[in-house]
């Protein structure tokens, strides 16, 4: 429900999976004043409350040389939130996670790709990236801890064929580690999608009983009946996006969507829309989009 | 040989930090009560709710109390009777006496449910308190006293209501005699009792049903005593709406203004939202209020109906903004499972006062309470909760128990992330 403005420092060495995605290319960063520039911008033209609130995403914000310029240019500009997408490793030094906190720092994009070394591990090519990351994350909010300064970290898991069964695992490392919310947001088109669903319920189970929000992207309502609330655009801040293959169905308006290269074949297989007449009135309302 | 005065021990299990106003309140009357003078002996054990109930037991018995009078609230039932338990093992001799908002209007079914407790204070307790303790300390009957339940001849028997006091200047304060020391943060003042509203969750009101005010000299007269209380810097009042009429609003800022001048400020007073203009957010400005909570509780239309919730959604971000020009942080509250409610409704809840940038969300999962409208029509709105204290709601025909639980997770991380800012 908070929108945050995604701000690329460079690109290169995101943490996705290297069966799915090959090698990660050259990492390469923009320039600060590039960057800065951006972010006075998006901070001035933001029109919603509240906010502003503004990402560094892309490659790793660490690496850039200028980070610490960067952040302080967003609070300058009144940036209200300010959330770096990170795998956390720098975190581990005590000055980068107390200094990111002092500049202004409150939100971690924090990705993983497994809930275990040999998932997360292999999957990135790296072994001990995993340990490494969580000590990074740890460090990080034990010293918001000690400082008193609110923080929130999601944990970012892009859930392709070679981690869907390790979901649970995921999402129960991110308890573990601290954060206060899961994104699962599927990032291959070619998942076996009714087989993975049970390993996203399972996920989205294990943080419900732990106290941590799951949410999922690029799952239609259809397919998961009773989870919608995992599922809704009233939930998530980004606009659902439904393939061609689709049907109409009554959700379209605010369906999160199946992933780009979901198939007709797999689709035609599911059930129509659970309850649909009920949630989209519902959700419709809940949007502003409908009367009751 | 003179008889011993009788031993009472009063005891409250409040939010850490805090002491409770309402045995301030039981104890300042009683004490001035001439009935009693030399024939009770009283202590108060103002204890935070996370001390274990064998230690707070441990605590009681210490005093070899003859009374061990309670002020129970929905938060800290379960721990209170399980005291009681252990008290009334180990000194059966003494008399339990429970009172407060969670036993007065379930006074039978406490009684039912726990042995160990010998009476209930229904309702406005200060009277009655003084009563019940003339007739103990003389060995009279305490039947005879009106505004109880208790156990009499193996039933359970609940003598006639009592009359609200009719000026509440009667009672006296727990602050200016002494019975409280006011501490930085935790002072509460009161300066009218009842509630405008009538929401049907809400026990605020008290079942009082219509509101009765200390008279402007004793609220100018508490003000000045704890706001010039050594150590403290901040306090608060516990009036459920502190902007009851603009001119009530007016005196409490003219009262406040000299002590706000060196610093004092007050937190987390509760307003009517809707009625806040800038002159009124400059009024509470001036009163010293550096945040406050309101609700709305529920923005769907069923539920607002189903609880007599008034609600403008223009008003109510009027009034948002107008506090934000006068520096105010608001505390917006938002209800899960309130009856007519969907989860969607409540995520539309979130959304809309996410959007008004209040400065704190808070979200609750409905609690129906004993006394409250809910209480009683729960069967009838299909409110599925657990009889139990805290009495939280379980499941409704809106919401499913799973639901119910993952809106709490949810509005939870939410909380979260809109609080980690700069």
């Amino acid at each position: 429900m908070i929108r945050f403005a995604d701000i690329p420092v460079g690109s290169g060495g995101e943490t996705r999976c290297s069966r799915c995605h090959g090698e990660s290319g050259e990492v390469s960063y923009r320039p600060a004043a590039e960057i800065a520039a951006e972010i006075a911008m998006v901070c001035e033209l933001w029109d919603e409350l509240p906010g502003p609130n503004v990402a560094l995403t892309g490659a790793d914000p660490f690496g850039h040389p200028d980070l610490p310029a960067l952040v302080g240019a967003a609070v300058e500009a009144g940036c209200r939130r300010l959330c770096l997408a990170t795998d956390a490793v720098a975190l581990r030094s005590p000055q980068n996670a107390g200094g990111s906190l002092m500049a202004g720092v409150r939100h971690l994009r924090w990705t993983i790709l497994g809930g275990t070394p040999g998932v997360h591990d292999v999957l990135v090519g790296t072994p001990g990236a995993l340990d490494l990351s969580v000590e990074g994350v740890r460090s990080f909010l034990s010293i918001a801890s000690e400082e008193t300064i609110p923080v929130s970290v999601t944990a970012v898991v892009p859930v392709c064929r070679h981690n869907v069964h390790d979901l649970p695992a995921a999402a129960g490392l991110a308890v573990d580690a601290g954060a206060d919310r899961v994104l699962l947001r599927l990032d291959d088109g070619g998942l076996d999608l009714p087989a993975a669903l049970p390993w996203i319920v399972a996920a989205c189970d294990t943080g419900v009983v732990n106290g941590v929000w799951v949410e999922v992207e690029g799952v239609p309502f259809c397919l998961l009946p009773g989870y919608d609330l995992h599922l809704a655009d009233a939930v998530r801040q980004r606009p659902g996006a439904k393939p061609p293959v689709c049907s109409e169905c009554a959700l379209d308006a605010v369906c999160g969507g199946a992933p780009a290269g979901a198939s007709a074949d797999q689709l035609a297989t599911l059930a129509p829309p659970v309850s649909a007449e009920r949630l989209s009135v519902s959700v419709l309302r809940a949007r502003g989009m409908g009367e009751r | 040989m003179a008889t011993p005065p009788l031993r009472c021990a009063m005891l409250a299990l409040n939010s850490p930090g805090y002491r409770s106003l309402a045995l301030g309140y039981l104890r300042a009357y009683a004490q001035a009560d001439r009935r009693l003078a030399g024939r009770v002996a009283f202590e108060t054990l103002d204890l935070d709710t996370d001390v274990d109930p064998w230690w707070v037991a441990w605590r009681v018995l210490g005093l070899e109390p003859d009374v061990l009078a309670i002020s129970v609230t929905c938060w800290n039932a379960r721990s209170v009777y399980e005291v009681c338990r252990i008290v009334a093992a180990v000194r059966p001799e003494c008399a339990i006496v429970l009172g407060g908002p969670e036993v007065g209007p379930a006074a039978e079914e406490v009684l039912a449910a726990h042995p160990e407790v010998g009476v209930v204070v229904r309702g406005e307790g200060e009277l009655t308190f003084a009563d019940l303790l003339a007739e103990l300390a003389g060995g009279g009957k305490a039947w005879r006293v009106d505004g109880i339940t208790l156990r009499r001849s193996g039933s359970i028997v609940a003598t006639p209501d009592r009359a609200l006091v009719a000026n509440l200047d009667d009672l006296p304060s727990p602050y200016l005699t002494g019975v409280l020391i006011p501490v930085d943060g935790g002072a509460y003042l009161e300066t009218f009792r009842g509630c405008p509203h009538r929401c049907a969750y809400c026990f605020e009101g008290k079942g009082y049903g219509r509101i009765r005010s200390f008279s402007d000299e004793r609220i100018a007269a508490e003000i000045e005593f704890v706001a010039t209380a050594p150590g403290v810097r901040t306090f608060s009042f516990i009036d459920p709406v502190f902007n009851l009429t603009g001119e009530r609003l007016r005196m409490l800022a003219s009262l406040m203004s000299p002590y706000v001048a060196n610093g004092m400020r007050l937190h987390t007073i509760e307003v009517d939202i809707e009625r806040i203009d800038d002159e009124a957010a400059e009024l509470l400005r001036s009163a010293g209020v550096a945040s406050v909570e309101t609700g709305p509780q529920t923005i769907g239309a069923d539920a607002l109906e189903a609880c007599h919730r008034p609600f403008r959604a223009d008003r109510f971000a009027a009034g948002i903004d107008a506090l934000r020009r006068a520096g105010i942080s608001c505390e917006c509250d938002l209800i899960v499972g309130l009856p007519g409610d969907d989860v969607y409704d409540f995520l539309a809840g979130l959304r809309f006062v996410l959007r008004l940038d209040p400065g704190k969300i808070q979200s609750s999962t409905l609690h129906v309470l004993p006394g409250t409208e809910l209480w009683e029509r729960a069967a009838e709105l299909g409110l599925e909760f657990d009889r139990e204290p805290s009495h939280e709601v379980i499941a409704t025909p809106g919401v499913g128990f799973r639901d119910l639980r993952r809106a709490e997770v949810f509005a939870s991380s939410l909380q979260s992330a809109y609080r980690a800012r700069v």
